[in-house]
């Protein structure tokens, strides 16, 4: 009973992180502090991620058309770790416009970047297209993210 | 005798009756002898009284003209009475003329007098004074007298000298026909030096325009005299076009965003006015005529003789490249910053992870040894921040974006931020603000890097158990000012000018900490300038010597419409 109560609650989070150390490290923490987390290094692999391990099924997607209707059959998804700098031809602010624009059911799905790209004219692209916060990686521990990302879901959950 | 007188008496009376009657014949004869008479005297007087009826007459005649005459007469008289009334009347009004006339005559002479009187009082004050003058005069020619025996004195000198002279002026005769002689040679001389300045001024002229620099030569006007080929090819212009020319209308000098500079602010009139020689930055452009531009760096000097300016030489350079290269050098250390924020990320929370027990507990020497190189991978993050903010205010990309912003509010949240340091050395702080402090127009990451540099650095250098005191109060309607009081190590007296330099850390704290970049006051001073503020200090110097910080801002209160609108700068807050 336990459990299932646990399960029904435990969020689920996509992190789009390019730095596999540091995919590695975030991964970590979420999972101990109880998120289920798809993982992705660029925006295509956001939309192809493996959902398999954590029981929510797979997704391929060759295209934004349909990754974004992939999402459109995940169960659920509670918040996105984006980083600005992904692997492949896009970035993070592309991945926001997109899903923004296109992310169906879930483009409301609020948006935390963390990232080490701090420049002024950066963080205010991201905080016009409509991410909830933004973190300079290197100030942060991690937990205080970590920390932050969960009183925002709880307080927005409510 | 009575009887004699009666007898004769008869006899006497008929004698005298006799006599009487022969007295009365004779009488009678008489008579009419008389009367004869009268008839022809009658008729005599019958004559007469015809001839008297005939003058009579004429008479008539006479008087009737005598009438007429006479009536003429009265006539005339009338009219002469006429005349003579009116010759009255003419006399009378020639009278009263007259009168006035002598009365204004009169007047006019009383006048006269008076003024002649007053003048002759003036002409008596006149002569006393002359008298008075004549005194002095005398006075005067007296000692002109005395002057001019002295002039003859000197006089009887100046003809000894003119003697002299004569013989001087003899002798200059001889001497100049010697000099005359001296300057055909002289004259050959400098002909020859002549040759050799033009030579020479050839060679400098060569060196001018073939120098790599552009170099325009102007007179005191800012006529162009002198351009050489690198600036005919920086400006794209022919030396024939400009000779004679302003400079002014030659090279159009303009700032980034293309707009002219007016004339006063060229570094030309700049040597101009100042005497001095200007360098100017690259803020200088010049627009080419198909409106590209180009940085320069453009030095001018007055060209000054005898104290007067007599022109300008000006030495341009397209800075171009230096440009590009100073813009690579700042882009790539932005660059390397974030790039090497990524690594330190990865080691801040691998440590973090390990010294919170998320992969098993640590024994107290790894948790020591993980817990310094967790210190120092901070330090180094902090090092990376300074240097990322450094090099985007030297590339000038360090934006200010102003927002309405609670100065108080920010200040606890840096306050909070570094409350564990405070704590860990026992601080005892204190942070006060003045009341009515609104929210403020300012740049919100701005203001927090001032406060955190400020705050961070009296936590640094005050040693365990010291005093920080912070306030923050409005120094007027338009300026707000921020003070940190510390009891810290203060700031050598030799080193205070040097502390708001690049990289610069006093020794004495270099002694004691090995911890700061020597960038955040550089960074604090550079924000506050760029914002119109001010930032200064006092410091006694030394060992435990207290030190101030004074930041004053410009205070833009936000009007109560604006109050309501959100406050983005309280997103990055994550505490």
């Amino acid at each position: 009973m336990a459990n299932k109560l646990l399960n029904s609650k435990k969020r689920t989070i996509l992190v789009l992180e390019d730095d596999r150390p540091l995919l590695e490290v975030i991964n970590a923490k979420l999972e101990k502090s109880g998120f289920g987390v798809i993982l992705a290094r660029s925006v295509e692999q956001a939309f192809n991620a493996n959902l398999d391990k954590n029981g929510l099924g797979a997704i391929t997607a060759r295209s934004i058309e349909q990754a974004l209707d992939y999402l459109e059959k995940l169960e659920r998804i509670d918040a996105i770790w984006l980083d600005h700098h992904l692997l492949g031809e896009e970035d993070g602010l592309d991945f926001v416009k997109k899903f923004k624009a296109n992310g169906g059911r879930w483009s409301k799905t609020p948006v935390f970047v963390v990232s080490n790209a701090a420049s002024p004219k950066t963080v205010k692209s991201y905080i016009l297209s409509g991410v909830s916060k933004y973190y300079v990686k290197s100030d942060h521990r991690l937990d205080e993210i970590v920390e932050d990302i969960k009183s925002f879901l709880d307080h927005h959950e409510k | 005798m009575n009887k004699r007188t009666t007898i004769s008496a008869s006899d006497e009376i008929i004698f005298n009756l006799k006599v009487l009657a022969k007295g009365k014949e004779i009488v009678r004869r008489k008579l009419a002898a008389t009367a004869a008479k009268l008839a022809v005297t009658a008729k005599k007087l019958a004559i007469i009284a015809e001839k008297k009826e005939g003058v009579r007459r004429k008479l008539a005649i006479t008087a009737k003209e005598k009438e007429i005459v006479r009536r003429e007469l009265v006539m005339t008289a009338e009219k002469l009475a006429a005349t003579a009334e009116k010759l009255a009347a003419t006399a009378k009004e020639k009278e009263s003329v007259r009168r006035r006339k002598l009365a204004a005559t009169a007047e006019k002479l009383a006048a006269t007098a008076e003024k002649l009187a007053a003048t002759a009082r003036e002409k008596e004050s006149v002569r006393r004074k002359l008298a008075v003058t004549a005194a002095k005069l005398a006075a005067t020619a007296e000692e002109k007298e005395n002057v001019r025996r002295k002039l003859a004195v000197i006089a009887g000198e100046l003809a000894v000298t003119a003697r002299e002279k004569e013989t001087v002026r003899r002798k200059l005769v001889v001497t100049a026909e010697k000099l005359k002689g001296s300057y055909e040679t002289l004259e050959k001389k400098v002909l020859e030096r002549t040759k050799d300045l033009e030579m020479a001024r050839a060679k400098e002229e060569a060196v001018l325009l073939s120098i790599g620099d552009g170099l325009i030569v102007t007179d005191e006007k800012g006529g162009i005299i002198l351009i050489n080929k690198t600036a005919e090819k920086l400006f794209g212009v022919k030396s024939k076009e400009v000779l004679g020319k302003l400079f002014s209308e030659v090279v159009i000098l303009v700032d980034e965003k293309g707009v002219s500079i007016p004339p006063e602010k060229h570094p030309i009139r700049m040597a101009l006015g100042a005497g001095a020689t200007t360098v100017a930055g690259s803020i200088y452009y010049y627009s080419r005529k198909d409106k590209t531009k180009f940085p320069m760096a453009i030095t001018a000097t007055p060209v000054i003789l005898g104290g007067k300016v007599i022109g300008t030489i000006k030495v341009f350079r397209d800075i171009t490249y230096e440009r590009e290269i100073d813009k690579a050098k700042t882009e790539f250390v932005s660059l390397a910053s974030h790039q090497l924020r990524t690594p330190l990320s990865t080691v801040n929370w691998y440590a973090e992870m390990l010294l919170e027990g998320d992969v098993g507990e640590l024994n107290e020497k790894q948790k020591k040894y993980l817990g310094e190189a967790y210190r120092s991978n901070q330090r180094m993050v902090e090092l990376v921040n300074a240097l990322l903010d450094v090099s985007s205010l030297e590339l000038g990309t360090f934006m200010i974006e102003p927002e309405p912003t609670d100065i108080i509010k920010l200040a606890q949240s840096v306050i909070d931020e570094q409350k564990p340091q405070i704590d860990t050395k026992k601080i005892i702080f204190s942070f006060s603000s003045g009341k009515n402090i609104s929210l403020m127009q300012a740049d919100p990451k701005h203001l927090r890097i001032i406060v955190q540099n400020i705050l961070s650095n009296a936590i640094k250098y005050t040693p365990p158990g010291g005093k920080i005191r912070l306030s923050i109060s409005l120094m007027n309607k338009n300026n707000i000012l921020l003070k940190i009081y510390d009891t810290g190590y203060g700031i050598p007296k030799n080193q205070q000018d040097k502390i708001f330099t690049k990289l610069f850390r006093a020794d004495n704290v270099r002694d004691k900490n090995t911890d700061g970049t020597g960038l955040g006051l550089y960074i604090v001073k550079s924000i506050v300038e760029n914002s119109g503020g001010k930032v200064w200090f006092k410091s006694g110097g030394g060992r435990n010597k207290c030190t101030t910080f004074y930041v004053e801002l410009p205070f833009v209160e936000v009007k109560k419409s604006e109050k309501g609108r959100s406050i983005p700068g309280r997103k990055e807050d994550t505490k």
